[in-house]
């Protein structure tokens, strides 16, 4: 999680639905249509690192600016990412599910979504998730022999194609760190 | 950094066996360094000492008089049949009996082997063998035994863990080490999840 970490970066440019709220002048590039306003409650997909700022901070409109709060610049609409369907399929089974074609970012914008909403329900699952694909992550890290790839099974090249960039990396750490174990033994 | 990812995120097994090597050993010399006053006035040349940090013990030695040398000096001089190792008192049948009993009979906690467990054990085993009193390889498949044994609740253990605390009660350096980039970046992972949505500010 630093300054230039790719995925980091990668995670920011997803996208997200979100419904304006205002009528912008010249912003009508965003959906295909430049040097037009954009108008009122059009629904685009705009990058995470964009709608995050535009959904906490609002403007005064001219219409009702008796409204304390102000209104913020576009409202985010619930993706696909957190619908209840995925949510479920998490719950049901979240070792088999492929993650990876979910998103490869998952971990991340689900961390950011639940920062945006507080969405202690999404955070409890994200957890119970990880707690139980990362028992399958760590069985499949220690099991792979140490020489290299070569002995590596068909069963287990498939489940790594299911894991999110985070998972790949605790995955790379303790099996690079397994491999050093086993060689050190093997010395002695 | 520059430094390799795996080798900063924790420690490799060769750093921790140096770390351990550092360890007192109680040795019994066979060669003596101790001089005394007459040598010395008979003959000058003889005021030669080994240069160490610490040397007390090291140009104090009398042949089969036990003294603690470090582990990586006590091995080195063993390899010049300089010296013969005691084996320290946990490494013997009868105590590893006990503490393997007492691993099978507590499913949830380990027995209070040394810290340095592993790494001694296996040091000993390769450099000097014939010092011991039980049979060796009875005494290698003891420890292949409490390992593995200890492996299996590690891992049985690692389900349960959760943002805020990991209990690390009796297991060894190597083991904690062992254990460390899979258990550092999932409960790291949790934290931040538990605190993206319990945001206190």
């Amino acid at each position: 999680m630093g300054y230039y970490d790719i995925d980091d970066i990668l995670a920011d440019g997803t996208r997200f639905p979100c419904r304006f709220n205002y009528d912008v002048p010249g912003l009508g590039y965003l959906e295909g249509n430049p040097g037009r306003p954009i108008s009122k409650n059009a629904k685009l997909e705009l990058p995470l690192w964009m709608v995050h700022l535009l959904a906490v901070v609002g403007a005064q409109s001219n219409e009702d600016s008796r409204v304390e709060e102000p209104l913020p610049f576009v409202e985010l609409l619930p993706p696909d990412l957190f619908a209840p369907r995925v949510l479920n399929a998490i719950k049901s089974g979240a070792t088999s599910l492929d993650l990876h074609s979910i998103s490869p970012h998952f971990y991340t914008l689900a961390e950011k979504w639940a920062t945006l909403f507080s969405d202690k329900e999404l955070s409890q699952v994200l957890k119970d998730m990880l707690l139980e694909r990362g028992q399958e992550i760590n069985n499949h890290a220690i099991s792979v022999s140490m020489f290299s790839n070569c002995n590596q099974t068909n069963d287990s090249a498939v489940f790594l194609q299911t894991l999110d960039e985070f998972e790949k990396t605790i995955y790379r750490d303790t099996n690079v760190n397994c491999k050093e174990m086993k060689k050190w033994l093997v010395l002695k | 950094m520059a430094l390799p990812r795996d080798l900063s995120i924790g420690f490799s097994p060769q750093e921790i066996q140096f770390l351990i090597e550092n360890e007192p050993t109680r040795i019994m010399p066979r060669i003596t360094t101790r001089k005394t006053k007459k040598q010395l006035a008979k003959d000058p040349g003889a005021q030669w000492s080994l240069i160490t940090c610490d040397d007390s013990t090291v140009n104090n030695m009398v042949a089969m008089n036990s003294c603690e040398v470090t582990l990586w000096l006590a091995l080195l001089l063993k390899q010049q049949g300089k010296c013969n190792v005691v084996v320290p008192s946990w490494l013997t049948l009868q105590q590893l009996e006990k503490y393997l009993d007492f691993e099978l009979k507590n499913p949830s906690r380990f027995s209070n082997l040394p810290w340095n467990w592993l790494v001694v054990s296996s040091l000993l085993f390769a450099r000097c063998s014939d010092d011991f009193q039980d049979p060796v390889h009875l005494l290698r498949s003891k420890v292949q035994d409490l390992r593995e044994v200890r492996l299996g609740k590690v891992n049985k253990g690692l389900q349960y863990l959760n943002e805020s605390h990991l209990q690390l009660e009796n297991l060894s350096l190597m083991e904690i080490n062992e254990m460390r980039p899979y258990a550092c970046g999932i409960m790291d992972k949790l934290r931040t999840i538990h605190d993206s949505s319990n945001d206190t500010t």
